[in-house]
C-alpha cells in the first residue's frame, strides 16, 4: 500500500472517527447558561475532523491518481508491530513477574527475534539492562517500579 | 473404639482451636513501607496534610515503618478511591479523605467508589473557610457584598473551584437564602484562584485561612465573614455568617484517614490506636493550631455517623442546586 | 542600589561551600531528571522533601530549585539526538533539533542548546531580581480572556508547524484537542469519552502522551530496519561537536526571543513551559528570513524553544516568591516545601527573608553557570550515545519510557495508554502527520477551552470581552495578523511573478 493509499484511508478513519466525536458531543449540553457546554468543544472538533478528513481523503486519492501505484511503505512493519506486541506483553506481565524479569524477557525478544542476536548475548545483554535500571531507580531515585511477586 | 474416635476428635479440634485462637488475638505492626494514598499531584493541599502528617508520626516515633505519600490524582478523588478499594485486606495502605471524597460519588457516574465502600479509621480536623475580597473593594461586610450583588444581578463574580466544591454549594446556599444572584467562575487550582481575585476579575472568592493567610497580612485581603459555627481565633474580629443574620448551613470540609475495605479488626484497631495517640501529641497540636484548622478528631461509629450524615446532607444541596444526583 | 547590595548578601550566602555542593548537586540530578523521559521534577523534588528536613532552609530551596532549572538544560538532549523529549517542554525542541542530529550536526544542536539555556536561564534570574514584583502585578491582569488569547495565538502557531501539509497538522492538532475533552468537564462536572474507565476521569496523562508518541514511536520506527543499524550517525572530529561562530550569530535574535517569551509566560500562573516553548518557535519561524526552512533542522529552532524553556522556570519563581501563588505542579511542590520548613510564603517571604530569596537568586546565576560548564564539554560524550547499536539502545529507550510514565502515578494503565500512544506515533510518523501538532492541541486544548468558558462566565455571554480588553485584543489581533502572513507571502509572491511575468 503506498502512502497515499494509507494516508486517504487513514483520512477516510477520521472522518468516520469525527462522526463518533460529534455523536458523543452531542450527548452533553451544547450551552451552557451563558457560553458554550461540555458538548460544544467536542461537536466542533469532531465537525473540523469530519471536514479535514474528508478533504485530505480527496486530496490524497488525486495524488494517487496522480501517481499511479507507489510502492508500499509498510514492508518493514511487519518487524515493527513485532516488537509493539513484545512490548505490550511485557507491560501485561509486569503484574505477574515484575518489572526486571520482564525486561529482560522483552530484551531477550527484540534482540533474537528480531535483531537475530544468539541467545546468550541477548540474556547477557537483558541481564546487564536490568540491574541498570535496578541501580538507577530503585536504589539512586528511589522511584517505584512495578514489582511481581518477588518483590522486583 | 467409639471413645478413641472421640478422643481423638477432640484433641484434633482442640489443636486447630488452639492454633486458632492466638492468631485472632495476635497484635498487628507494621513491617514495611505505609501507603497513604491522596488525590491531590504533589503539592496539593491534601499532598502537604499527608506529608505534615508522616513528618511528625517520624518526630513523635509512633510507627516503626516510614509513610510514603503517594499520589493518585484524576478525576477529583476518583483514581485515589479506586485504587483504595481495589487493595482489599491491604494492611500497609491508608488514604486520607476530604469532603470531595463524599459528594464526588454522588453526581459522577463512573466514581462507583463511596466512602461507605472503605472503612473509615479517623477524621481529624475540620478545615473552616472564610469569604475574602480584595483590600480595596468597596465591601467591609457580607451584608455590602450581599446588597451589591442584588443591586447589579449577574454582575459579580466569584472565583471558586468547580461547580460541585464546596465553594459553589455555600453560593447555592447563599443565593437561595438572600435572593441574590452571582456568577460562579470556575478554575482547577488555589492559585488561579487567588491570582484572579487579586487582579481584581473577581469580587470575591471562599478561600480557606490558611491559604489567605499571608494575604491578609501583607495588606491584600480583607475577610468579610467566616464560614464557621463560632469565630476563628486567628481572626477574632471577623464576624461569622450567623451573627451577620445569615442563617445558612455550613457545609463542613473535613479532612481523615480511610483504610481500604475488608480489613481485619485488628489492623482497624491498630490504626485507630496510632492515629488516637498522634493527635494528643504537642507536634500535632501545633499543626493543627498554625493551619487555623478545628481539631475534630471523631472515631468508630460516631465517625461512620458522621460520614453518613455528611453524604445525605450533600446529596440534598445537590439536588437543590440541580446537579444531576447519580447515586 | 538595592538590588546589588542584596545581590551581594546573596552571593555571600550562595557561596559558602556547602550551599555551592547542594546547588551541584541540585543542577546535575535535574539534569539527569530531564534526561529521562516521563521523570519529571516535580515528584523527584516531592521524593527527597522529607531529606530537607534535616537541611538548613536556604540550602534545601538552593537544591530544589536547581533540580527545577537544571531539569530544563537536561530535556533538550534526548529530543536532539533520540527525538524523545524528556518534557513536554522540549517537545518544540525535537522540530529542528533532531533534523540537525540527522543532519550530521548532533553536537551544534546540543551545544547551542546549552548556550541557548544558559542565557535564557540567566536573563530569568536577572529579571526574578530586578522586576519580579512589578511583572507579577502585570501578570495578575491576566484574567481568563487574556488567557484565551494566548492560547489562540499558539494555536495559530500550528500554521508554523505544518510543514507541507496543513490539512494534516490540523488533522492531528484537532485529534489533540479531542484528547484534551476527555475527563470530567471542569464546570459541570460531567464526565466526557471516558468509555467508562474511572482512570479517564482525570483526563489523558499529558506525559504518557508524549513519551508514546516520541519515544516508543521512534522505537518502532527503528525496528523497520533490520540487522543492527546505528540510530544516527555521527561525524568523528571535535569541530562538528560544537556550534559555530555562524551558528551563534543566527540565533541573535532567538536568544532574546526565548529569554522575555520564556519568562513572561513563565511568569503566568497556569500557562507552562510547553506554551512558552511553543510560542518562541513560532515567533522565532514568524519573523525569520528563510521560515520554509525550519523544521529540516535550522539552529534558531533550537535556540529558541530551548531558551524559552529555560527563562520560563525563572518566570515560574516570581508569582512563586512575590506572591505565594504557585504556577505549576514544580512550584506548587515548592511552596509545599516551604511551607513545610517553616515558611509562610506570600508578599511578604522576600522583604522577612531576604536571605533566602537573594541567596536562592545569587544561586541561580551560579547554577546556570554550573551547567554550562557542564553541558558543553559533555555534549561529545552524549553525542557518542547514537554511536551505541540499536539492540542495546531500543529496549532501554522501552524500559526507560515505561518507568518514566510509571512514576508519574504509580499506575500500569498510564504505561497502557502510553504503549497505544506508541502505535498511534508510528503511524503518524509513516504518513507525514505531524505529532507535535497533536500535542500542542492536547497541551492548549485544556487552557484555551477553559478560559473561553470562564471568559463568558465572567461576561455572562458577552463575546466583547475579548476585545474591550487591551491585553487580550492585542495578543488576538497578532495571532490574526500571524495567520495571514503566509496567504499575505504568497500574494506577495504572485504579484512579483506577475510583474515578471510581463516584463
Amino acid at each position: 500500500m503506498s502512502k497515499e493509499q494509507s494516508t486517504a484511508i487513514a483520512a477516510g478513519c477520521l472522518a468516520l472517527f469525527g462522526i463518533y466525536v460529534v455523536y458523543g458531543g452531542s450527548q452533553l449540553a451544547y450551552v451552557d447558561e451563558v457560553g458554550p457546554g461540555p458538548g460544544f468543544f467536542p461537536i466542533w472538533i469532531g465537525v473540523g475532523l469530519v471536514l479535514f478528513g474528508a478533504y485530505q481523503m480527496l486530496s490524497s486519492q488525486a495524488a494517487m491518481r496522480r501517481i499511479r501505484g507507489g510502492f508500499t511503505i509498510w514492508s518493514g512493519s511487519g518487524r515493527a508491530l513485532g516488537g509493539w506486541v513484545g512490548f505490550a506483553l511485557a507491560i501485561a506481565l509486569f503484574r505477574w513477574i515484575g518489572f526486571t524479569v520482564s525486561l529482560v524477557l522483552l530484551t531477550m525478544f527484540l534482540l533474537v527475534a528480531l535483531e537475530r542476536r544468539s541467545l546468550p548475548q541477548a540474556l547477557v545483554v537483558g541481564a546487564i539492562l536490568a540491574a541498570i535500571f535496578h541501580l538507577l531507580f530503585v536504589i539512586a531515585l528511589g522511584v517505584a517500579l512495578p514489582a511481581g511477586p518477588w518483590g522486583f | 473404639m467409639k471413645k478413641t474416635v472421640y478422643l481423638l476428635l477432640a484433641m484434633v479440634l482442640g489443636t486447630a482451636g488452639f492454633a486458632v485462637i492466638p492468631t485472632a488475638a495476635q497484635e498487628f505492626k507494621p513491617s514495611r513501607q505505609i501507603e497513604t494514598v491522596v488525590h491531590t499531584g504533589p503539592g496539593g493541599g491534601s499532598d502537604i496534610f499527608a506529608r505534615a502528617i508522616a513528618e511528625l508520626m517520624q518526630k513523635e516515633k509512633l510507627l516503626p515503618q516510614r509513610m510514603q505519600v503517594v499520589n493518585k490524582s484524576g478525576g477529583g478523588p476518583a483514581v485515589a478511591m479506586a485504587y483504595l478499594a481495589e487493595k482489599k485486606g491491604e494492611t500497609h495502605t491508608i488514604g486520607y479523605f476530604t469532603g470531595v471524597w463524599v459528594t464526588n460519588p454522588l453526581t459522577v457516574k463512573e466514581a462507583n467508589i463511596t466512602v461507605k465502600d472503605l472503612t473509615p479509621i479517623a477524621r481529624l480536623v475540620l478545615e473552616p473557610a472564610v469569604i475574602a475580597v480584595k483590600a480595596d473593594s468597596p465591601y467591609k461586610t457580607m451584608k455590602d457584598f450581599i446588597e451589591a450583588a442584588k443591586k447589579n444581578p449577574k454582575q459579580l463574580n466569584q472565583s471558586g473551584g468547580s461547580v460541585t466544591s464546596r465553594d459553589n454549594l455555600m453560593r447555592l446556599l447563599l443565593q437561595k437564602h438572600t435572593g441574590a444572584q452571582w456568577n460562579f467562575v470556575s478554575f482547577p487550582s488555589g492559585g488561579e484562584r487567588l491570582s484572579n481575585l487579586l487582579g481584581g476579575h473577581a469580587h470575591m472568592m471562599v478561600i480557606e485561612p490558611q491559604e489567605a493567610g499571608e494575604q491578609i497580612r501583607a495588606g491584600n485581603l480583607r475577610v468579610i465573614a467566616s464560614l464557621t459555627e463560632k469565630r476563628l481565633p486567628s481572626l477574632a474580629n471577623v464576624p461569622t455568617l450567623k451573627e451577620q443574620g445569615i442563617d445558612v448551613p455550613i457545609i463542613p470540609q473535613a479532612r481523615g484517614v480511610l483504610a481500604p475495605p475488608a480489613v481485619a479488626k485488628e489492623v482497624v484497631a491498630y490504626w485507630e490506636g496510632v492515629f488516637d495517640s498522634f493527635v494528643k501529641t504537642a507536634g500535632w497540636k501545633q499543626y493543627v493550631e498554625q493551619n487555623q484548622f478545628e481539631d475534630a478528631y471523631l472515631k468508630g461509629p460516631a465517625l461512620s455517623k458522621f460520614l453518613d450524615g455528611l453524604q445525605d446532607q450533600m446529596r440534598d444541596v445537590l439536588k437543590e442546586a440541580g446537579a444531576k444526583i447519580v447515586r | 542600589m538595592d538590588a546589588v547590595t542584596n545581590l551581594l548578601l546573596g552571593f555571600s550566602v550562595a557561596l559558602t561551600p556547602i550551599n555551592l555542593f547542594w546547588c551541584l548537586v541540585g543542577v546535575v540530578l535535574g539534569t539527569a531528571v530531564g534526561v529521562l523521559p516521563g521523570l519529571g521534577p516535580a515528584a523527584t523534588i516531592a521524593m527527597l522533601l522529607p531529606l530537607t528536613l534535616k537541611m538548613d532552609h536556604t540550602t534545601a530551596i538552593i537544591a530544589l530549585a536547581g533540580i527545577f532549572y537544571g531539569a530544563r538544560y537536561g530535556g533538550s538532549t534526548t529530543s536532539i539526538l533520540l527525538n524523545m523529549p524528556g518534557e513536554s517542554s522540549s517537545v518544540a525542541t525535537c522540530l529542528d533539533g533532531h533534523q540537525m542530529a540527522r543532519n550530521g550536526r548532533a553536537g551544534a544542536a546540543l551545544g547551542i542548546s546549552a548556550i541557548a539555556s544558559f542565557i535564557a536561564g540567566t536573563v530569568g534570574v536577572l529579571g526574578l531580581m530586578l522586576i519580579a514584583p512589578p511583572l507579577a502585578r502585570f501578570g495578575l491582569r491576566f484574567a481568563p480572556p487574556e488567557y484565551f488569547a494566548l492560547m489562540a495565538l499558539g494555536l495559530t502557531m500550528v500554521v508554523f508547524l505544518a510543514g507541507e501539509s496543513m490539512i494534516k497538522a490540523l488533522l492531528a492538532l484537532f485529534v489533540g484537542l479531542w484528547l484534551a475533552t476527555i475527563g470530567t468537564d471542569l464546570f459541570t462536572a460531567e464526565s466526557r469519552f471516558t468509555f467508562g474507565q474511572a482512570k479517564l476521569l482525570g483526563g489523558v496523562d499529558f506525559v504518557a502522551a508524549t513519551v508514546g508518541i516520541f519515544a516508543v514511536a521512534e522505537v518502532l520506527i527503528n525496528l523497520e530496519a533490520r540487522g543492527g543499524a546505528e540510530v544516527l550517525k555521527v561525524p568523528p572530529g571535535l569541530k562538528n561537536l560544537l556550534p559555530t561562530l555562524q551558528d551563534l550569530r543566527d540565533c541573535r535574535f532567538a536568544f532574546v526571543n526565548g529569554s522575555v517569551i520564556g519568562f513572561v509566560v513563565g511568569a503566568l500562573p497556569g500557562a507552562g513551559a510547553t506554551v512558552a516553548s511553543f510560542l518562541s518557535y513560532g515567533l522565532e519561524k514568524a519573523v525569520s528570513r528563510h521560515p520554509e526552512k525550519f523544521g529540516t533542522g535550522v539552529v534558531e529552532g533550537v535556540a529558541a524553544p530551548e531558551g524559552a524553556n529555560n527563562a520560563d522556570a525563572g518566570g515560574a519563581l516570581v508569582p512563586l516568591l512575590t506572591l505565594g501563588i504557585p504556577g505549576g505542579n514544580t512550584t506548587a511542590i515548592l511552596l509545599g516545601g516551604l511551607i513545610l520548613w517553616g515558611y509562610r510564603p506570600g508578599p511578604l517571604l522576600i522583604q522577612e527573608h531576604p536571605e533566602l530569596f537573594w541567596g536562592l537568586v545569587a544561586s541561580m546565576y551560579v547554577g546556570n553557570l554550573l551547567l554550562l560548564v557542564l553541558n558543553l564539554p559533555l555534549v561529545p560524550l552524549f553525542a557518542q550515545i547514537l554511536r551505541l547499536p540499536n539492540y542495546m539502545l531500543l529496549p532501554f529507550i522501552l524500559g526507560i519510557s515505561a518507568v518514566g510514565v510509571y512514576s508519574v502515578n504509580n499506575s500500569l494503565f498510564d504505561v497502557w495508554l502510553m504503549a497505544l500512544f506508541g502505535l498511534l506515533g508510528y503511524v503518524m510518523r509513516k504518513l507525514d502527520f505531524p505529532p507535535a501538532a497533536l500535542i500542542l492541541g492536547l497541551v492548549l486544548g485544556d487552557i484555551i477551552e477553559r478560559a473561553l468558558r470562564q471568559s463568558l462566565m465572567m461576561s455572562q455571554g458577552d463575546l466583547s470581552i475579548f476585545v474591550t480588553r487591551p491585553i487580550s485584543a492585542t495578543l488576538l489581533l497578532i495571532a490574526v495578523v500571524l495567520l495571514c502572513l503566509p496567504a499575505v507571502r504568497r500574494v506577495r509572491a504572485w504579484r512579483i511573478a506577475a510583474v515578471e511575468r510581463e516584463a
